[in-house]
């Protein structure tokens, strides 16, 4: 289940920058500098706290490159995403090697601590899994109902999704369609962050390179099997979690199976829910398109 | 006859070469700003890559190999509009294919056993690709996600055969035997590692170019790339067949630079066999305006980069991770470039839009993630003006 | 004299090398209808965007209430009270008509909330007040046309304009529609409102505007009064000096005009020519699998034009694609040549590739052809043909390499149209291909297809197949004007227009489906 958090966290984002239009797979890149972001801060301030907030900024620096292109200039957004990623990654190992040296040692990182919500974390099963967890998840928790009310309850948010489904509707009646896609791009790029500063933080307690092992890419897929809906969003990358989780749970039954299928198996799960689900699924229908369009002769 | 190359295709390549500029520049800005030389990182790097004939044919154009390779995997794709970002598991899919039929081709001559291996790379990474591709032409899931989805797919397979089924006699590390000496590709330049899977590089190189230019084929899948939507109706063009072409052929090319890899330097396949050059060669091939020729020209720079980066790291302290930063540089200067190109431009459609060969000019890859649309193509919306 | 409701003067607004508006002028006032004139590209819609805030000049003034304003986005039009009617209609579909009504309205707390009560109650006050009934609750992709087009000018109504601006509403309404539309107007302007009203089709707006200003190439050219200028002096103001009864067809419409510019039909001699393509109750499904066409027969012969009218959104993309050979039929029988051309109505997105020069976009017709062998492209061949078409059909154009985009919309047609004609040997097929052309391009047009079939040389050239070809289009003039047989499309069904009807009102009764 922990597991499911970070993806969780970046998948919200993700979904509220798709709802607007924009798709930004440079999100693995958000992670990864989360990540370091809140290693650095962590060890900066001492304390784990001021290391989330510093991933989240981070996180969402990196979405202000992808913004300033894909948005700013109207570059491909899968082109840009893939850039951004690439160099995302790149700069964080080399910041990490430069600050760090490649000595080998791991670095230790304050950790967050698990939080027990009291009455909650005792139902059986779950009541652990999901309430004994870092702050950082609490917070995937209460995004979730928030987003979604935003989205669908608040003018901002029909502005938003008119944004992401028909730009130039939304823009003659008064929409700023940039302006409400800039800002749902950064979003997603600070949650993503602060997904990051939760896998260094509190998962895994130390910074490794590359240690966003494609999260961001299978954010895009939550988000799809989410149907661009925040609370559905957090529902998938639970799952995403629990998939992962069942290659422990296999192993202990006994089956004897190559423990690659199952680090495989989340990934086929996206494909074959592509497969299965996309077409009732209705993404925006301005997904990934520039806007504005180029200038239309005469 | 000459080869066509007309007037608006020096605009791609003129972008391209002031990327490369403009990349040279901001890499340098950032050495600056991480306390780096950068003079001193890019003699490092210049030593490295081509300072002595060694240099030149061990390291940087071995490493050039893979590079143009998955470059041209990726160029033909692009080019027709299919967006594959997943040469690497398509790379490492062929790679475990080539192995596999490496170790067990040892009883037949070299001139049977070399050709079983890359044959079997081919197919390998075609097969990779098969699945992203009927997802698309079938079922309209847009190909950038499930190509990346399969890379993962992709390591971890290899991760579970170097392990298991074609683990080393031994047993001791995560890599196979080596492969027969009748499956392994010679030596092309005496005294150095440069293989012959160079050769076949060009070879490929110019085959692809030439069918590019010259046939049938080649234009259909340019005139895809560049609006299905006209390649349909105007054309009459089957745009499954098409597509689904190139997406085999691009597979198929990435699954060679694999098995090539596998033939002709490492004998062997472990994991970490790529360090991300089916990424990579997105680079590659945008910087290279997605021509076959030009993949030659960026395949080879960006080798000198890789090659050159070890020896950065290890005389000027510069982190080899800032390769990295650099190919992302370089990517993002082509693509700003082309889009302030297009912008300035006065008259342009407004979908079909210039470019020549440029990405991101006729539908990129993000247009493909648009709802899908089931075969055949519905007639457009109703009430559209003049 | 009471000041203008609004005054745009000396407006400039270029587009890259384009200059769309070249110093027009416009006044609006109060509680009067205006009809805005001009041919396609003339810069009408330009000018209203100005007015609505979508657009900035480069140059001029725009005055409202006697006083300048700066315009920088459609919100500040709406405080200046303007409302525009779009002629590509501004709306979501995948949101509720609710949704869209409510779409940047900020009514209710600065957007932390939603106006829906709001809407809903000046809806039901609108309704009653106009007529306009709308479904709030449904969402607008399942809507009509004619639906959408009350959803949009609801949209500009909510928002209360002292100016509404009302662009090309007719192109998508049967005739009966469009007058009720009219009425409206006129309601509005009697309540104070003013009304700017922007068309190409001269009689509707000469029966519903007061005054009329004529645009042409971005500068204004004559304004006045209805009853001060005549239709003859309107044609010539909107077309220039000079051009001669080409462009009165086009723009004088009105007058039935039967047969083809060429006076074929009935006084071809030599009997029954061979047919070439038959249908015979064929049906098509549509995107959303409903049929869009239903039960149609049709047979085409050599040397003739059918000519298939209606509104859009009946059934006439999907009867295109079929009897040119890009969609089969799903029912019925369908007996088509090889090779038909075809003319789509979306030049840019699929006759021509932007980024393709003129010899290789000419290849996209040769590329599956037996000329040059199995492999390789016939690129001499190719080239040539280019070459051929660029002088014959008069493509203005620095040469064969250049990109087809940097070619104008009338460049464009020709271009298509010249491949096209040389590719059908049997069939072609024409859908709106006079769209968005200018009048001389429209006639250049309308002429090659005449001349194709065996126009005014009247007798038959040995050797030359004369093909036979089917005309669609939304462009009541133009198929009277060409056409030897006459079709109505009505959801779907083809339906023959007999001899008594071939006239602008009988075809139009056909459309909105009153028996034959």
């Amino acid at each position: 289940m922990r597991l499911g958090i970070p993806l969780a966290l970046a998948a919200m984002g993700e979904a509220v920058a798709e709802r607007s239009g924009v798709i930004n797979i440079g999100v693995e890149g958000s992670i990864i500098a989360g990540a370091l972001g809140g290693a650095l801060g962590s060890i900066w301030f001492g304390v784990a706290g001021p290391g989330v907030v510093a991933g989240a900024l981070a996180g969402a620096s990196v979405a202000l490159v992808f913004a300033a292109f894909a948005i700013g200039l109207g570059t491909d957004q899968i082109i840009t995403g893939t850039a951004v990623t690439l160099g995302g990654l790149g700069i964080t190992a080399a910041i990490y090697q430069a600050r760090f040296g490649a000595t080998g040692t791991a670095l230790t990182l304050p950790t967050l601590d698990a939080g027990r919500i009291p009455v909650l974390s005792e139902i059986p099963w779950v009541g652990s899994a999901l309430f004994a967890q870092a702050p950082t998840a609490y917070l995937a928790y209460v995004l979730a109902p928030a987003l979604w009310y935003f989205l669908f309850r608040t003018e901002w948010g029909l502005e938003l999704r008119a944004a992401g489904e028909d730009p130039d509707a939304a823009a003659a009646a008064g929409v700023r369609v940039r302006w409400a896609r800039f800002w749902a791009t950064i979003l997603g790029g600070a949650l993503a962050g602060v997904a990051g500063a939760h896998l260094a933080l509190a998962h895994a307690g130390t910074f490794a390179e590359n240690m966003s092992a494609g999260r961001g890419f299978i954010a895009i897929a939550v988000v799809v099997l989410g149907r661009w809906n925040p609370l559905l969003v957090l529902l998938a990358a639970l799952l995403f979690g629990a998939a992962s989780a069942l290659q422990f749970l296999l192993q202990a039954i006994g089956w004897d199976l190559p423990y690659q299928l199952f680090l495989a198996l989340p990934y086929l799960l996206t494909l074959a829910a592509l497969a299965g689900w996309v077409g009732r699924a209705h993404a925006p229908a301005s997904l990934a398109l520039p806007w504005p369009k180029e200038e239309f002769r005469g | 006859m000459v080869a066509r190359l007309p007037r608006r295709s020096r605009g791609p390549l003129a972008i391209g070469a002031l990327a490369v500029v403009t990349t040279v520049v901001l890499a340098g800005v950032v050495l600056v700003l991480g306390g780096y030389d950068p003079g001193r990182a890019a003699g490092a790097m210049w030593r490295g890559a081509a300072g002595s004939p060694s240099a030149f044919f061990s390291v940087t154009l071995v490493r050039a190999v893979p590079l143009v390779l998955t470059g041209l995997a990726v160029a033909i794709a692009f080019r027709s509009g299919i967006w594959n970002i997943g040469a690497e598991g398509q790379l490492y899919a062929g790679a475990i294919a080539g192995a596999w039929v490496g170790l067990n081709v040892g009883g037949l001559p070299a001139v049977l056993a070399v050709p079983a291996v890359l044959g079997a790379s081919a197919v390998g990474g075609a097969l990779w690709a098969l699945l992203p591709a009927v997802m698309r032409i079938r079922l309209g899931v847009g190909e950038v996600i499930t190509t990346i989805l399969m890379n993962f797919v992709g390591l971890h397979l290899a991760s579970y055969v170097v392990r298991g089924p074609l683990q080393e006699a031994r047993g001791v590390f995560p890599q196979t035997d080596s492969i027969a000496e009748a499956a392994r590709l010679g030596v092309m330049v005496p005294g150095t590692r440069l293989h012959w899977g160079f050769a076949l590089a060009v070879l490929l190189a110019a085959g692809a170019a030439f069918v590019h230019g010259r046939t049938r084929m080649g234009f259909r899948m340019h005139a895809v790339g560049a609006s299905p939507g006209a390649a349909r109706v105007a054309g009459r063009i089957d745009t499954g067949r098409v597509w689904t072409g190139a997406f085999l052929s691009s597979g198929a090319i990435a699954g060679v630079a694999g098995g090539v890899e596998v033939a002709g330097v490492t004998f062997a396949l472990y994991e970490g066999l790529s360090p991300g050059w089916g990424y990579t060669a997105i680079a590659v091939a945008l910087l290279a305006g997605l021509s076959p020729v030009g993949v030659l020209a960026t395949g080879t720079l960006f080798g000198a980069l890789e090659g050159g980066a070890s020896a950065m790291q290890r005389e000027a302290g510069v982190p080899s991770a800032w390769v990295g930063v650099v190919q992302a540089l370089a990517i993002l200067s082509v693509i700003a470039l082309d889009r302030l190109r297009r912008r300035d431009e006065g008259g342009l459609l407004s979908r079909a839009s210039g470019g020549g060969a440029t990405p991101g000019a006729p539908p990129g890859p993000a247009a493909s993630m648009a709802p899908p649309r089931s075969p055949p193509e519905p007639p457009a919306r109703g009430a559209t003006g003049g | 004299m009471t000041t203008p409701r609004v005054r745009m003067s000396g407006i400039v607004r270029r587009f890259g090398s384009v200059t769309a508006l070249d110093g027009a002028d416009l006044e609006l006032r109060d509680g009067e209808v205006h009809g805005v004139l001009g041919e396609n590209g003339a810069g009408k819609t330009t000018l209203l965007s100005i007015l609505a805030g979508m657009l900035e000049p480069d140059e001029g003034r725009v005055e409202i209430a006697g006083k300048p304003v700066s315009l920088r986005s459609p919100r500040d039009a709406w405080a200046h009270g303007v409302g525009m009617v779009h002629q590509h209609f501004k709306l979501v579909p995948a949101l509720t008509v609710l949704e869209n009504l409510s779409l940047g309205l900020r009514t209710a707390g600065g957007g932390a909330g939603l106006p829906y009560r709001t809407v809903r109650a000046r809806v039901a006050e609108l309704e009653r007040e106009t007529g306009l009934h709308v479904a709030l609750d449904r969402t607008v992709s399942e809507l009509s046309v004619g639906a959408r087009q009350r959803v949009e000018i609801l949209k500009a109504l909510l928002r209360e304009p002292r100016i509404l601006v009302m662009d090309e509403p007719t192109a998508v309404l049967t005739p009966d529609e469009a007058e009720a539309l009219f009425e409206l107007l006129r309601g509005l302007a009697r309540d104070g409102c003013a009304v700017a009203l922007v068309a190409h089709k001269l009689d509707e707006v000469m029966g519903v505007s007061d005054r009329l200003t004529v645009l042409r190439r971005g500068r204004t050219v004559r304004t006045g009064p209805r009853g001060e200028v005549g239709a003859e002096e309107l044609v010539r103001a909107m077309v220039g000096e000079g051009r001669g009864a080409d462009g009165g067809r086009t723009t004088d419409g009105g007058r039935p005009a039967v047969g083809g510019v060429s006076g074929q039909g009935a006084s071809r001699a030599g009997g029954p020519r061979p047919i070439v393509a038959e249908l015979a109750a064929v049906g098509v499904r549509g995107v959303h699998g409903t049929w869009a066409v239903r039960d149609a027969s049709l047979e085409v012969r050599r040397g003739e034009i059918v000519g298939i009218a209606g509104v859009e959104g009946n059934g006439q993309r999907e009867l295109a694609l079929l009897l040119s050979g890009r969609l089969p039929p799903d029912t019925g029988r369908a007996r088509l040549p090889s090779g038909a051309g075809f003319v789509p109505q979306d030049r840019t997105t699929e006759g021509l590739i932007g980024a393709f020069d003129l010899v290789e976009n000419v290849a996209l017709a040769l590329h599956d052809r037996d000329e040059g062998g199995p492999w390789l492209m016939p690129w001499a061949e190719a080239r040539r043909r280019a070459e051929e078409i660029r002088s014959a059909y008069g493509v203005q154009s620095r040469d064969v390499e250049v990109r087809a985009s940097a070619l104008s919309g009338g460049n464009q047609q020709r271009l298509v149209v010249g491949r096209e004609l040389g590719r059908a040997r049997n069939l072609l097929v024409a859908e709106n291909p006079t769209r968005g052309l200018d009048i001389a391009a429209t006639a250049f047009v309308r002429g090659e297809l005449s001349r194709r079939v065996g126009g005014s040389s009247g007798a038959d050239e040995p050797g030359v197949e004369r093909p036979g070809i089917v005309l669609i289009s939304s462009d009541l003039d133009e198929v009277l004007a060409l056409a030897d047989r006459v079709f109505v499309m009505v959801r779907g069904r083809l339906v023959p227009v007999p001899e008594s009807r071939l006239s602008r009102e009988g075809i139009g009764a056909m459309m909105l489906g009153a028996p034959a």
